[in-house]
């Protein structure tokens, strides 16, 4: 369970990391979630031979979204520990343009 | 229809289970019951009459048209039911590569403000549909004033779409655009 969180922990920084994210999505219907003791990490759910880390892209993207969540999956699947990694891009924010 | 099927399998066993409880207390002649009795028990003597002889008269080969075209519909029915059942259900989330997904609310979300933003559109209603394969199907529904170029303002609108999904990468694989004449009155935006 704790090597669940951990690996959670990992994939969101990895994700957040990335240009473009805007924040990690919290699922719609189920939230998108790993459980531990008194901890929740929001944004990926580790299951036993999956990862699936939930995205939300800022608009407009710095490039086409596909690369952006393949980028975002290669980033993730190196601290996945051996499980597939899925990205979910779950929605696009319209980022302000500070200069403006 | 996966829900029709259900709800179809669920009717059918809940009659099994009667069927197959009546009978058990006939079987064990639990009180005065006698299982010869059980189909008028049940309230389907007259049924069972006329299953019988319908029955008897397919076996001899004496039925009418009308007969065979039924039986054949039932068949055809029951084929498309079985069919539909074997197929996978629909993805919930569009598939952009392997292992990357684009959720069917961010595909709408993308595409709607694109819709609106041609001036004779005065609302937009779209629906995003995922598909086994790679990417979405995508149907627009542009609202516009009576009298307007329908033609012109759905080849527009499909143009713009398809230039914005190709710059986002957002992968469309069937698009489209039907333009209705509206009530200005009732859409969402009655002046542009």
């Amino acid at each position: 369970m704790d090597n669940d969180l951990q690996l959670a922990r990992a994939a969101a920084e990895a994700a957040l990391a990335t240009e473009g994210v805007y924040s990690l999505g919290t699922g719609r219907y189920v939230e998108a979630a790993t459980y531990g003791p008194g901890e929740k990490v929001t944004g990926v759910v580790v299951g036993p031979d999956e990862v699936r880390v939930h995205i939300v892209v800022s608009y407009p993207p710095p490039e086409p979204i596909p690369a952006l969540a393949e980028r975002v999956r290669e980033r993730a699947a190196l601290r996945s520990g051996g499980r597939a990694m899925t990205v979910v891009v779950e929605d696009l924010e319209v980022v302000r343009d500070e200069n403006l | 229809m996966r829900i029709f099927n259900r709800i179809v399998v669920i009717l059918l066993l809940a009659g099994l289970v009667y069927l197959g409880i009546a009978t058990v207390v006939y079987i064990f002649e639990m009180g005065p019951y006698e299982l010869e009795d059980l189909p008028n028990a049940l309230g389907f003597g007259g049924l069972y009459e006329g299953l019988n002889g319908y029955v008897g008269n397919i076996e001899s080969g004496n039925i009418d048209a009308l007969d065979v075209i039924v039986l054949s519909a039932i068949t055809l029915l029951g084929l498309v039911l079985f069919i539909l059942e074997l197929k996978p259900p629909t993805p919930r989330r569009v598939r952009m590569q392997r292992g990357t997904y684009i959720t069917r609310r961010a595909v709408e979300r993308e595409v709607s403000p694109l819709v609106e933003q041609e001036p004779e559109v005065l609302q937009s209603n779209v629906k995003v549909k995922a598909q086994r394969r790679p990417g979405a199907k995508v149907q627009v529904g542009a609202s516009i004033r009576p009298g307007e170029d329908a033609r012109s303002v759905q080849s527009e609108v499909q143009s713009r779409v398809q230039q914005q999904m190709a710059e986002t990468g957002v992968p469309v694989s069937d698009l489209r655009v039907r333009a209705n004449e509206s009530d200005p009155r009732q859409t969402k935006t009655r002046v542009k």
